[in-house]
């Protein structure tokens, strides 16, 4: 019997131009397979990662273009503030999975009807730069009521470009909530949400062997930052729930068990982390991975990406508020995205467009140094009148 | 226990400091909190503090000589000219990186490339972490070239995964012993921590 295995397909998003969405009101940006971004508060980086996730809610199961606009509140609430003319919001992205596959690229452009329906105004798929969908085409002249759905969502039509609708979907979030995890009722209704709310679930449903293997890699890791932890392991209570259990070694000689509850806030943060890093090849969008993290284990966090990287060719893209994640020196000036807010809305730069850096970084300074006074909001030292009140 | 002394540290990075940490298993010391590890600028600044420390404890500070003074010496009267009672202030020529290159053997085996790539002479070399680059970029392993070697436009010296790459062959390949033979700044900074355990232990203070 011959194996019909299907091999996996890699792909990273290689480019991304966005009008009026959010806090951009047009900005292009080339990403490479690690995109570390920085910038102030509000400037839009959890914002510019829900653009992945948008593209993901097209084209899941269950999602689709009403949802997708609907959950963010509407055309309205996701049109950038600062568009003027312009009342479209446009995404477009390039995908790419190496020389040997094609180059894909999808544009949406759509805006809302006076009921304050989402329509689509054009949708776009070109594949090697041959154009295979273009809309409006002439159904959706005869029938106007197709502009409230992309083609993205549809089974039926979408076969032609299933590859990058596969793409989209296997796009993965993760911004655990460590009071989620423990209390998951908090969450409920939100399966597959991206807080940690059905994290344990998620460990569970993974089959048994590969669930064992990546916890004894996730143990390993573990062990060197939280060294009194001894073993994890998955375990359901009488009414089925998942739960993690973890040795503490203290000095009784059997140690003692603890559950997910007892865990601390950064040790199931770290571990969310590294199972997620490990859990599937899709572009993975990770916010403020430092949080309640020790500094030190940090440091390694762009390390730990760049090999988990070379094995799996996954795509990560990360917000980043961290000194210690930017000092790290392999991190490539064209890996860091700024976002500057301006009048106009956010602008993007890599840190490579800036003269100076590479000037600074020659001199010794780190790059964290270099970058991280860039992204200082203005009249910042006004926050010392606070108490003044 | 009694007796066993504990020696604190400041170094410029986290690959010198799993350096020292295995320097320290090799002479059996015990190593305390490891400080700096915020670049050699940071290092400078809070030198002063660290030599106030080591007027009360046993401590070791390894500098990198970098191209910043022709030899050590300078750098040690620029940085340091009264070192306190129970410091060991030490200066890598040129970079750490050439005590690593030093285990010649090792470290082409571990880079996967042939022992005659690796320069005998690690403390001549003007630029010992880029020597380490250039010689996994002849490696005859894809995933050592994609660690340790910058990518074109990266605008970095190094590549995403050297330094982890590096800490992995001083933990488990790099032979201090050996490394000692073919770099002085190596084998003066063991004397130098023997003197000190020496001087320390004289001074009849052990805890």
């Amino acid at each position: 019997m011959t194996k019909n295995k299907k091999k996996k397909i890699v792909a990273k998003f290689v480019k991304i131009s966005l009008e009026n969405w959010k806090n951009f009101a047009q900005v292009e940006i080339p990403l490479q397979r690690r995109v570390f971004l920085v910038g102030p508060n509000a400037s839009g980086k959890s914002n510019f990662l829900d653009t992945f996730r948008f593209l993901r809610d097209l084209s899941s199961p269950g999602g689709g273009f009403q949802e997708a606009v609907n959950k963010r509140g509407g055309v309205s609430a996701i049109r950038c503030l600062a568009a003027r003319r312009n009342p479209d919001i446009a995404i477009s992205v390039v995908i790419g999975a190496g020389k040997d596959r094609p180059l894909w690229e999808y544009q949406l452009r759509f805006h809302q009807d006076s009921q304050r329906r989402p329509l689509v105004r054009k949708e776009k798929v070109v594949c090697n730069g041959k154009t295979i969908l273009e809309r409006p085409d002439k159904y959706d002249q005869q029938d106007a009521e197709r502009l409230t759905q992309t083609y993205l969502e549809q089974v039926n039509v979408n076969r032609p470009f299933r590859e990058l609708v596969e793409v989209f979907q296997s796009v993965q979030y993760l911004h655990i909530v460590p009071q989620l995890v423990r209390e998951p009722d908090r969450s409920i209704g939100r399966t597959s949400g991206p807080f940690g709310g059905d994290f344990l679930e998620q460990i569970a449903k993974t089959p048994e062997k590969t669930r064992n293997a990546r916890l004894r890699k996730i143990q390993e890791a573990l062990c060197v930052a939280v060294p009194q932890l001894g073993e994890i392991k998955l375990w359901r209570d009488e009414r089925g729930t998942p739960h993690l259990h973890g040795k503490y070694q203290h000095w009784r000689p059997k140690g003692a068990w603890q559950t997910e509850k007892e865990f601390s806030d950064g040790t199931l943060r770290l571990l969310g982390l590294l199972w997620v890093i490990l859990a599937g090849t899709g572009p993975l969008l990770l916010e403020e991975p430092e949080l309640s993290l020790h500094p030190e284990i940090v440091r390694f966090l762009p390390q730990i990406f760049a090999r988990i990287q070379r094995r799996s060719k996954r795509q990560i893209i990360v917000s980043t508020h961290s000194p210690d994640l930017l000092r790290d020196e392999g991190i490539g000036l064209d890996e860091v995205l700024l976002l500057e807010p301006t009048s106009e809305g956010t602008d993007v730069k890599t840190a490579s467009s800036f003269n100076e850096i590479p000037a600074l970084l020659e001199g010794g300074v780190s790059l964290a140094d270099a970058i991280i006074p860039k992204t200082r909001p203005e009249k910042l030292e006004q926050l010392t009148l606070f108490g003044d009140f | 226990m009694s007796g066993i002394v504990v020696i604190s540290a400041a170094v410029e990075g986290i690959v010198d400091e799993a350096v020292i940490r295995r320097l320290f298993s090799y002479m059996n010391l015990e190593l305390g909190s490891v400080y700096g590890k915020n670049g050699k600028p940071q290092l400078h600044r809070s030198i002063k503090g660290y030599n106030n420390a080591a007027r009360f404890s046993p401590w070791l500070v390894l500098v990198d000589l970098d191209q910043d003074f022709d030899c050590a010496p300078l750098l040690r009267e620029e940085w340091l000219p009264e070192p306190g009672s129970y410091m060991c202030f030490r200066v890598a020529v040129r970079e750490v990186e050439a005590w690593l290159l030093a285990d010649y053997e090792r470290i082409a085996s571990f880079l996967r490339l042939s022992r005659t790539k690796v320069p005998t002479d690690p403390e001549t070399l003007s630029d010992p972490k880029n020597t380490i680059v250039n010689l996994a970029r002849q490696s005859r392993r894809r995933d050592i070239r994609e660690d340790m070697v910058p990518r074109p436009g990266s605008g970095r010296a190094i590549g995403p995964a050297y330094s982890s790459r590096l800490i992995e062959f001083v933990t488990s390949y790099w032979r201090p012993h050996v490394a000692r033979r073919h770099s002085d700044s190596l084998n003066r900074t063991i004397s130098c921590l023997e003197n000190l355990m020496r001087r320390w232990k004289a001074r009849g203070n052990c805890q």
